[in-house]
């Protein structure tokens, strides 16, 4: 299986606050999807990721898909088959935008 | 996320002097006479913008190339972990500079030409010979691996020359055509009768630069300009509603006075003293600039959530208020 490796043209960070307020939500219960953690950027053009996003995107260093899959299980409490299908999707999109490429 | 909430600039302008070997007739950093900070001034400065989380610094100036450290000055950024790029006329960029430019961590640069025309270009920058060696410095620098963009101020005299500066951006395999809006900031503003366009011929502009940007595959054609919005081809590139500055990015200034970007003369602070951070998030002046209210015709627009009143810049030096239309707007 393909590896992933992030495109090298593309800046990137965490915004801290806004990571810290969206897990304190997620402690709380609530909803942190739409709270944007990271901020991809590159001539001209930006992407802000949400938390979930954003963890894939911080292991999108040379691991396969279903080893970031595996990665995120480990961390995270979230259904495995829910996990997979949300990671294919966003790593979908992160290729059509040439902000990953599998090698 | 709201664009306000970025922890720090994701860009900074930042002019490494005032000094010119050119003349242009609408050049807004002729009017600075500021100092330049010294080289390990600045690079302490560099460093601590880096801590900030800024993450590409664009130099500019004057012409940045005038400095004797331009290169230590680069080096020293690229090694800070920025993506650096920088703003300059091409003069002095020959095969060997270009060579220098690399190895010194240049990712991208960008020389302003503002026609395709030799003669009108040489004129209106006041350097006989500009536009051959602007064109050869785009060679060079692709020639040594650095990506090139041209930047062309839209003015009377080349806003109806858009296929003719696309063929000349693909001969010379710029990656990226700049069209920038005509400021009104210092000489602009001295000029700005014989140089700025009517509001009509900006929509007719804009009209035509959005068809070739669509249309063009192999180049990226930018407008920098949110008055676009209100023609309803919208400019999926656009990275915030309304002006980008105090909101993505800031503009410093060869002493090292912070402005919201090179056309807003505002000083909220000094990089040197201030913490950018601080400035960023508690600056009386970005935080209005986030949140314009509407006046004038802007109050009744259809357009304002995506325009957000145009170009924050130009109407204040033409208004006085950045919350006025921006003078360009061509709605009625
Ligand atoms: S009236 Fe104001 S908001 Fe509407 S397009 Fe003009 S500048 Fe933009």
């Amino acid at each position: 299986m393909k590896r992933i490796v992030r495109n090298p043209d593309i800046l990137w960070r965490e915004e801290d606050d806004a990571a810290a307020e969206a897990a304190a939500l997620l402690e709380q219960g609530g909803e942190a999807g739409e709270i944007g953690t990271a901020i991809l950027f590159a001539d001209g053009t930006m992407v802000t990721l949400n938390l979930l996003g954003t963890e894939i995107w911080k292991r999108c260093d040379g691991l396969t898909e279903e080893e970031l899959v595996t990665a995120l299980l480990e961390e995270f409490d979230v259904e495995a088959d829910v996990l997979r299908h949300d990671v294919a999707n966003f790593l979908q999109e992160l290729a059509e935008k040439r902000y990953i490429s599998y090698v | 996320m709201s664009e306000y909430i970025l922890k720090a600039p994701l860009t900074i302008n930042w002019a490494l002097n005032n000094s010119c070997n050119f003349s242009c007739r609408h050049c807004y950093s002729r009017v600075d006479t500021g100092d330049e900070l010294d080289g390990p001034t600045l690079k302490e400065c560099l460093t601590r913008a880096a801590r900030a989380g800024v993450m590409a610094v664009n130099f500019g100036g004057g012409e940045p190339l005038l400095r004797s450290d331009i290169l230590e000055i680069a080096r020293h950024a690229a090694d800070a972990g920025f993506r650096v790029s920088m703003n300059s006329n091409g003069y002095l960029i020959d095969g060997a500079m270009a060579g220098r430019l690399k190895e010194a961590g240049f990712a991208k640069i960008g020389i302003s030409i503002d026609s395709h025309v030799a003669d009108v270009h040489d004129r209106f920058r006041g350097m006989p010979g500009s536009h051959v060696r602007a064109l050869a410095a785009l060679d060079h620098l692709k020639g040594a691996g650095i990506k090139t963009s041209i930047s062309t101020v839209i003015c009377t005299f080349n806003h109806t020359t858009i296929p003719d500066l696309v063929k000349m951006a693909r001969e010379h395999g710029a990656s990226q055509l700049n069209f920038h809006n005509f400021k009104c900031s210092g000489l602009g503003m001295a000029n700005k009768d014989e140089l700025d366009l009517s509001p009509a011929q900006w929509k007719d502009f804009y009209r035509d630069a959005m068809t070739w940007k669509q249309e063009c595959t192999d180049l990226d054609i930018s407008l920098d300009d949110p008055i676009i919005a209100s023609l309803g081809m919208r400019d999926e590139t656009a990275m915030v509603k309304g002006s980008v500055c105090g909101k993505l990015s800031l503009n410093i200034k060869s002493n090292g006075d912070i402005t919201p970007c090179g056309f807003i003369p505002a000083v909220i602070g000094n990089i040197v003293r201030d913490d950018l951070k601080k400035v960023w998030h508690e600056s009386q002046v970005l935080d209005q600039l986030r949140h314009k209210t509407p006046k004038g015709k802007c109050a009744s627009c259809s357009d304002y959530a995506e325009c957000l009143g145009g170009c924050s810049a130009r109407a204040l030096a033409m208004t006085g208020d950045f919350n006025n239309p921006d003078p360009h707007c061509w709605v009625p």
